[in-house]
């Protein structure tokens, strides 16, 4: 079996790469970076529900882009050029001045935010390959301990709510063959009578569970199997803080990650 | 190392008393079954032992319970925690973390115990209870059999003197249960763990238990030796009816000795095997379902491939095989929830993904894995009304078609109150108010005693007579001894077997019913079969 990175090393790795983005604010290099990137989540993620959200983040980076042209075409200052097509402008009171709604929309102020809606939904998508990487539980068995309480809370929940879709995906499965049509405001009754109750026995025998495990009886806690901090998260981490001020280690970085990261744990899918 | 001294139990707002002035003294390393109808009391008195009764659930407690010399009146669980492993009913809903090995080491994470501790004893259970290849998959990606002894397993790492186990194989197939139960008869027999099992499925177990517990749902218990307590009760496994209908003088616990008891019987029946002439289909039957070579992916697994079935009236078809073999696929592609990405699934004649509302509901009643699924009344009552007006008949006759297959529930009842098999016949007969021509079941038997399970049996029998097609995806094989016409086996996504109950069960030990295999090779699969050759022979 092979370890895997410290799930903070990619965390850094995926934050440096970030802010490098950003201030390099150059299109080609964010773009590139992300193509690498991808190329490392390929590689390197785990066969797990998590795994998916590189994916996730890419489709999020569309509709940013998507949503900040859109606005920016409709909203903000004007800036001169050469005109594409005009909206018509909507008055504004005088103590608003210098910002606008409608107007001419110029070849400029569309590249610049189309630019800026790139960026963006590169930065998404790089730290969405951090959240694939490494699992969130993972993540929070590496926080301190001060912290560790509240995340198991927040582990709990987050396993909670996917169970919460799948038996409301279950139920309402069920109530569509009692020949329920499922419309309108009385057929959310017969759905949620049942989750209710069905989330409900379930928390409770979680939590009937986790007492019976000694949850919370002891103060302190002890950790199983720390994740370590070794050469490679330096290296790694190292070469990725490089990259804020200088651009080009940008792309090193995820093509470092590729050959000094060892490859996950293999999840044997049935 | 169990003392339970006058103890009684009352929940609060209800006048049942639960459990009455019990008491009982179990050994240390003994392994003690705890049995009784649904509803009697048997998980209550499995989480008394650890104190999550009361101190969990609230109600008033006399007498007290002490484990290890330390009363549960002063200690909360989670100060039993080293002591006491408990491994509920569904252990998937008891997990914390996602992988194997985490959740392992969760408790001992929780008691603060040292790393180098924690290390050596994950290490051990995963060696003890064959788990060292899955221990970093997610958890949720398991078996259901795999689940059950990681859940085992954390009980286990905290190195307890008691393991608590509430129906540890009521959803497992054959193989995994046998699997599951061959492990705790180890624990019991190098570790000298004391072990408390509750179980419906008293065929599984019997053989292992030193002592049992009888609740009877009157407050009344019985302790004593198994044969002892099975010679008289009403709850028992088809080996001991066997034992009764033949009058054997000695209670073999065991289909060995059972085997030895009845040698010289076996030698003087007619092994020819019965025509079963009302189970004969002719070609004039009516086809209801036909499934021409379906296949089905969701993602990148395939669930069915290449599969064709073809059911008719009157018969009752089951469909057995491993946890996530593909039985739920097939049943929800016949009921048109799934659609086969390749070829055609018709039912009497049309596609059952386009059916809606009241043609659905007089075509196919599904009773889906958690029949409260169907449920969102606040009363039986409501409950069957609703039912009523859904199927457009006079209100009345569902709660009529209730009580006639389980008497005496009271209307005022809140569906959530009603014991498992209760809740299953309410379920039922919401569903066959609209009088469908196909009723799917897909495994009903979870959680039922050996009465609830004759009375599905018996309903069954009716709608089959009636003309009515019965499809039922079980891991019961008594049930489909008793009930089916068909047997089909799924491995893997395709049918591996499609025939005869008769032919289908015996071929495989591991699915053999207990008569079957005392019998063995006579092809007898119940006690009652075995009881009309005897009475031919006479």
């Amino acid at each position: 079996m092979t370890r895997s990175l410290h799930p903070l090393a990619w965390w850094i790795w995926a934050g440096s790469l970030a802010i490098a983005i950003a201030r390099a604010s150059s299109v080609l290099l964010a773009v590139v970076v992300v193509g690498v990137v991808a190329v490392v989540v390929a590689q390197k993620s785990e066969n797990a529900p998590w795994a998916k959200s590189f994916a996730w983040a890419l489709k999020i980076g569309i509709w940013v882009i998507a949503i900040r042209t859109i606005t920016g075409m409709l909203i903000g200052t004007p800036i001169p050029g050469r005109t594409i097509f005009s909206l018509p402008i909507i008055p504004l009171p005088s103590w608003m001045a210098g910002i606008r709604i409608g107007g001419p929309v110029t070849l400029e102020r569309l590249s610049l935010t189309f630019h800026e809606g790139i960026l963006l939904a590169c930065i998404i998508a790089v730290l969405g390959a951090a959240a694939s990487l490494s699992s969130p539980h993972r993540l929070l068995r590496a926080l301190p301990v001060m912290v560790y309480e509240f995340g198991v809370a927040v582990v709990i929940a987050t396993s909670v709510l996917p169970e919460l879709v799948v038996s409301f995906y279950r139920i309402r499965e069920a109530q569509r063959l009692r020949g329920q049509n499922l419309r309108g405001i009385k057929s959310w009754k017969r759905i949620a009578m049942p989750l209710l109750e069905d989330s409900l026995s379930r928390s409770l025998e979680l939590a009937s569970a986790m007492d019976s495990r000694g949850y919370g009886f002891s103060r302190k806690r002890s950790r199983y199997r720390p994740e370590k901090w070794q050469i490679s998260e330096y290296l790694i981490c190292l070469i990725a803080i490089t990259a804020i001020f200088v651009p080009i280690a940008a792309i090193l970085a995820p093509l470092a990650a590729l050959f000094i990261a060892p490859v996950q744990r293999e999840s044997v899918t049935r | 190392m169990i003392v339970f001294s006058s103890v009684s139990l009352i929940y609060p707002n209800s006048t049942k008393t639960i459990i009455e002035n019990l008491s009982f003294t179990v050994a240390e390393g003994e392994l003690v079954l705890v049995m009784g109808a649904t509803g009697a009391g048997k998980s209550s008195l499995l989480r008394l032992i650890n104190g999550l009764v009361p101190h969990h659930t609230g109600g008033i407690l006399a007498g007290d319970i002490s484990v290890n010399g330390i009363s549960t009146r002063k200690m909360k669980p989670g100060g039993l925690a080293h002591l006491i492993g408990i491994v509920g009913q569904n252990p998937l809903n008891g997990f914390v973390c996602d992988r194997v090995e985490e959740e392992l080491a969760f408790g001992m994470e929780a008691l603060n115990l040292p790393s180098d501790v924690m290390r050596k004893r994950v290490e051990e259970v995963l060696d003890l209870l064959s788990l060292a290849h899955l221990r970093n998959r997610t958890i949720a990606t398991l078996s259901g059999g795999e689940q059950q002894r990681v859940a085992i397993g954390t009980a286990l790492v905290m190195h307890p003197k008691v393991l608590v186990l509430d129906e540890p194989t009521s959803a497992l197939d054959p193989v995994a249960a046998e699997e599951v139960l061959s492990i705790i008869h180890r624990l019991v027999h190098d570790l000298g763990l004391t072990v408390v099992i509750s179980e419906h499925k008293l065929e599984r177990v019997i053989q292992f238990a030193d002592r049992i517990i009888h609740m009877k749902s009157d407050g009344y218990t019985e302790i004593g030796l198994p044969h002892e307590i099975l010679k008289n009760s009403e709850i028992a496994p088809p080996l001991i009816h066997l034992a009764r209908a033949l009058d054997l003088s000695e209670m073999s616990l065991s289909v060995r000795d059972m085997r030895r008891e009845t040698e010289s019987i076996r030698r003087n029946l007619d092994a020819t095997p019965r025509k079963n002439s009302s189970n004969l289909l002719t070609s004039e039957t009516p086809e209801l379902i036909n499934v021409d070579t379906i296949a089905l992916r969701h993602g990148n697994t395939i669930a069915l491939k290449n599969v064709s079935l073809s059911v008719c009236q009157g018969e009752i078809v089951a469909i057995m095989g491993r946890n996530g073999a593909g039985k739920s696929s097939l049943l929800r592609s016949i009921a048109g929830i799934l659609h086969p990405t390749h070829g055609r699934i018709s039912v009497m004649g049309g596609d059952p993904s386009k059916l809606r509302g009241q043609a659905r509901i007089k075509t196919i009643g599904f009773i889906p894995q958690e029949p409260s699924d169907l449920l969102f009344g606040q009363s039986v009552q409501a409950e069957c009304e609703a039912a009523d007006r859904d199927n457009g008949i006079s209100l009345g006759l569902t709660f009529n078609l209730l009580s006639s297959l389980v008497p005496g529930i009271a209307r005022s009842t809140h569906p959530r109150d009603l014991s498992e098999g209760q809740r299953l016949a309410l379920a039922l007969s919401v569903v066959l108010s609209s009088s469908p021509q196909i009723l799917v079941l897909d495994e009903p038997t979870r959680g039922l005693d050996y009465s609830a399970k004759s009375s599905l049996i018996t309903t069954l029998k009716i709608l089959a007579a009636a003309r009515c097609a019965v499809i039922i995806a079980t891991h019961d094989v008594e049930l489909v001894a008793e009930v089916a016409t068909r047997v089909v086996f799924i491995a893997e996504g395709e049918i591996v077997a499609d025939g005869p109950t008769v032919e289908v069960l015996l071929s495989s030990p591991a699915f053999a019913p207990q008569v079957a295999k005392i019998m063995a090779p006579a092809p007898w699969l119940t006690v009652k079969d075995v009881v009309d050759v005897l009475n031919r022979a006479r």
